[in-house]
């Protein structure tokens, strides 16, 4: 039986969009790929860790219950590999997790929430496919999720405030982080954006992770940047060295620290698949990177169809939890609905969408990828993990083959053809090539089938 | 800018004319609106096919091509993954299996090599072939290639030579004629190139671009879809299919028609067609098509039905109504020659295209009679 | 998240938690890789940890291809390193 709303997300935002949805009287069924809801930010939480955190746990027994009143059909370890338009509405596919890939359904709904989160940027350099070496949202699922440390002596590298959020995940696990290598020297943070942060209530969240690392004497080295990881079958040291504005590695400045975990992260590529298979608009966000675009009521291009949380544009927890409300109320009024909030409530929903944007905004200024990692990338470097596709066989589609854009690169090459489709080397093989990022990414950026899925699962709907 | 030939269209079959020009001693631009292979030559599987030919002159067309293509592929180093493998057509009942073997006669007398495979014999060329078909044919001269690797090192090659320019992101606008109506030079985005040969190898779009010289072609999309799996170990050896494709093929059909297409490739993958539809340049996905084709594939091969798929890829085959393509000289544009229209044999049949193309402004004469192919038997007028 | 479970990697029996993903089960024992790739058979553990970049691929009960940072472990789990494209050439 159809729904009115399908959420695909169970992250904050999924859950703040089905809780009022499902309040509103709507018929709501969530989907998440994982064994609970919670997203990336919630993973395994039982007690609130931020200042937000109480009004979470709030958010969290609502939902429980509306799940349990059957309010909500919530259906975990769920996976959305096709999303269709129908006159009507929507169609949704789905197959089970790993261990039931050939379980597949397909729903049906007039409205469909797109809040699939986003992981990790990654940017190649020499030695990053060593066992140990991971993303930070990596070390944060391993403690948060199955309280097990990465390593005995973690390094946390990359640049962006998720540097410090990974580290207190860590050290509050009892890990041992022996620095945190920052890429950038987020000075202008002090102008733009610690004024903005009471207002966006992250003041006690930062606060409460530089203390803990002061406490813990861990390094921040401002400025520096991994240049490679070494080892032999599996990580034991890093080389890191001070760079320059553009993050070029300057002379003399190399140290080598031993480690046994690398947690590094250049920010964050947004989840934008399944809008993109029903051609949503796109847009280049503050960081440069790929997200849906959505209106003041976090309604995309296309009827019906709503987007929140990263998937939009990277910006954080407070503001997932915020856009996720709003897309809530679009898809109840979508289904011809009231929806269960004052216009009051929802007036000041949307100002804190705007608000808390414009902090992830600065966020985004502070913590800017720059071009200087590109000349770490030799010949052997793999850029494409999947398919083992090294640094010089992407460059030489473009001098020798006559590649212009990712597209190409990935017919010539392979690179992206592989099992992530992708996901973790398109930027990269874009930065590589210098090509026109916009047109490249939103080019590269449909994916018809989300996550791979048996043949005999689909043969059955012919 | 100068050339003796202005070749429309970076995919294979224009890249195998600026080739074949190149080696008859003429100087060639090569023009794209897009990327090298942008087109259709990046859907597809890269199929050189002798096997799904009837007798006639696209069979006669076929066999050549596929002598050109291994010698094509041996003097660029087997830089775009040739693999001579073989086709093996399969019946799934007994009496499209007597069509086929028929058919197999046909071929036979025409120069195929054609061996008949009794169904309990189908295990020992495909160890993981179905046990419940009727029997099959094996074609020894099927080959395959990753069409973007051939499209972009023939292209390369081409440049090398220093008698070839390649020009793509640049739109063709125009195709100027002199007052006696002959081609004298072709606009693009980036300026006119002077010019007394055009050859329009714009595939799907190849109607669009005889429009800009003011003529009719017939060429229309049909549809088709990939299924591409996850890299497997070698578990089918040669491009294997069942005997409803060609007759698929040669049909009208305005509607969805599917019959299984299963092949490895170099990386592992397997590549399972073949869709045809006529829905004009509609590229958005269909599961129920994509279904039918997983379906067809598991009926061959079973052990599919627990392998994954990864992506899927599509594309518009050109096609005339007569299922030819059109090769040769426009008798009503002197100067304007066409390669189009191979509808899923771009490939395969590219090599003689180029070859006969070439010999045919040169003045040589064509190894294939081109009438069968010449725009002219549509009875084509100009453009209004 | 504290019921013990037993499972077994490349034949020898370790001990792990429920709730804990295969991965973490792995390294939580020092077990940092599983998997050697197609091509350089190179030794490759978890990247993303959350289900998008496919690196951390394992062989589940003979099934191959498992994602280790998506898949809870399971009491009684015969886990297996796995190379090449995950299946018996």
């Amino acid at each position: 039986m159809p729904s009115d709303i399908v959420i695909v997300g169970g992250g904050v935002a999924g859950i703040a969009a089905a809780v009022v949805a499902a309040r509103s009287g709507c018929s709501v069924t969530l989907l998440d790929s994982g064994s609970a809801v919670g997203g990336q930010y919630y993973r395994g939480a039982k007690s609130p860790e931020s200042g937000s955190g109480l009004s979470y746990e709030a958010l969290r027994r609502a939902f429980d219950e509306l799940v349990v009143a059957r309010g909500i059909d919530r259906r975990l370890d769920t996976y959305v590999y096709s999303l269709e338009r129908r006159d009507s509405g929507f169609v949704v596919r789905t197959r089970g997790d790993d261990r039931h890939r050939g379980d597949v359904d397909v729903l049906e709904s007039r409205a469909v929430v797109i809040a699939t989160g986003a992981f990790d940027k990654q940017l190649p350099f020499p030695g990053w496919t060593l066992p140990g070496v991971m993303s930070g949202g990596g070390a944060q699922a391993l403690v948060k999720g199955s309280d097990v440390l990465p390593g005995q002596r973690i390094v946390v590298a990359g640049t962006g405030p998720f540097l410090l959020a990974v580290t207190y995940a860590l050290i509050s696990a009892g890990g041992n982080v022996i620095a945190v290598v920052e890429a950038n020297d987020p000075v202008g943070l002090a102008r733009h954006a610690w004024s903005v942060l009471p207002a966006a209530g992250k003041s006690a969240d930062l606060a409460k992770f530089v203390t803990a690392l002061a406490k813990k004497r861990v390094p921040y080295l401002r400025r520096h940047r991994v240049r490679r990881a070494s080892g032999t079958g599996h990580l034991e040291s890093v080389t890191i060295s001070r760079v320059d504005g553009d993050w070029r590695g300057i002379a003399g400045s190399e140290r080598i620290l031993e480690c046994d975990a690398l947690a590094i992260g250049y920010g964050f590529t947004a989840q934008t698949d399944l809008a993109a298979q029903v051609g949503a608009r796109m847009r280049i966000g503050s960081d440069g990177g790929l997200a849906v675009e959505v209106d003041e009521r976090q309604r995309t291009s296309v009827p019906a169809l709503m987007a929140a949380g990263e998937t939009t544009g990277i910006g954080g927890v407070d503001l997932a939890r915020m856009e996720g409300l709003i897309a809530g109320v679009a898809a109840v009024e979508q289904c011809g609905r009231q929806a269960a909030l004052s216009d009051a409530a929802i007036a000041r929903g949307m100002r804190d969408v705007l608000k808390l944007r414009r902090f992830a905004d600065a966020l985004h200024f502070a913590f800017p990828v720059r071009d200087g990692w590109r000349d770490d990338v030799d010949d052997q470097t793999l850029v494409c993990r999947c398919e083992e596709v090294s640094a010089s066989k992407v460059r030489g589609a473009v001098s020798d083959l006559g590649a212009r854009d990712a597209r190409s690169v990935k017919l010539l090459t392979r690179a992206g053809m592989g099992w992530c489709q992708g996901r973790i080397c398109a930027p990269a093989v874009d930065a590589l090539c210098r090509f026109d990022s916009a047109a490249s990414l939103i080019g590269g950026s449909y994916r018809p089938v989300a996550v791979p899925v048996p043949l005999g699962a689909i043969a059955a709907e012919s | 800018m100068n050339p003796d030939v202005v070749v429309i269209g970076a995919g294979v079959v224009g890249a195998c004319c600026a080739r074949a020009c190149v080696e008859a001693g003429l100087t060639v631009v090569v023009v794209d609106r897009g990327a090298v292979a942008g087109g259709t030559t990046g859907g597809g599987e890269g199929n050189i096919l002798v096997s799904d030919k009837e007798p006639g002159p696209e069979l006669d067309l076929a066999l050549l091509s596929r002598e050109l293509w291994a010698q094509m592929a041996g003097s660029l180093g087997d830089s775009f993954e040739l693999d001579p493998k073989g086709g093996l057509v399969v019946a799934t009942h007994q009496h499209t299996l007597d069509y086929l073997l028929r058919f197999a006669d046909e071929q036979r007398a025409c120069g195929v090599i054609a061996e008949p495979v009794a169904a309990t014999d189908l295990p020992d060329h495909e160890p993981r072939i179905s046990r419940d078909l009727a029997g099959g044919v094996l074609y020894p001269q099927d080959m395959q290639v990753q069409p973007m690797l051939a499209a972009a090192h023939i292209i390369e090659a081409a440049c090398a030579t220093g008698r070839t320019t390649l020009m793509t992101d640049c739109a063709v606008t125009g195709i100027d004629v002199d007052a006696s109506g002959a081609v004298s030079g072709v606009r693009t985005a980036q300026g006119v190139i002077s010019t007394r040969h055009v050859i329009n190898a714009a595939g799907t779009w190849g109607g669009e671009i005889a429009a800009l010289a003011g003529v009719e072609l017939p060429i229309l999309p049909r549809r088709g879809f990939i299924l591409v799996t996850e890299p497997l170990p070698p578990l089918v050896r040669h491009k294997v299919y069942a005997a409803d494709y060609v007759a698929n093929v040669a049909s009208d059909n305005a509607g969805l028609e599917t019959s299984a297409v299963i092949e490895g490739t170099h990386s592992g993958t397997i590549l399972i067609g073949a869709s045809r539809e006529r829905v004009g340049f509609d590229k958005t996905l269909d599961w129920h098509v994509l279904g039918r084709l997983a379906k067809q594939a598991i009926e061959i091969f079973p052990l599919l039905a627990e392998v994954q798929l990864l992506r899927t890829y599509g594309g518009f085959r050109p096609y005339c109504p007569d299922h030819l393509p059109v090769i040769g000289p426009d008798p009503r544009v002197p100067g304007l020659l066409h390669a189009c229209g191979h509808e899923g044999a771009g490939v395969g049949l590219g090599a003689a295209t180029g070859h006969v193309i070439a010999q045919w402004i040169t003045g040589a004469s064509t190894s294939i009679d081109l009438a069968p192919f010449s725009p002219a038997r549509f009875g084509a007028s100009h453009v209004a | 998240m504290s019921r013990e479970v037993v499972f077994r990697f490349d034949g020898a029996p370790y001990p792990g938690r429920d709730g804990q993903t295969i991965a973490a089960a792995l390294i939580d024992h020092g077990i940092l890789s599983w998997r050697r790739t197609r091509v350089d058979d190179q030794p490759r553990g978890i990247l993303c940890g959350i289900g998008v970049c496919f690196d951390c691929l394992i062989t589940v009960n003979g099934e191959p291809n498992v994602r280790a940072c998506m898949t809870g472990v399971e009491d009684g789990d015969d886990l297996r390193s796995q190379e090449g494209t995950g299946y018996a050439q």
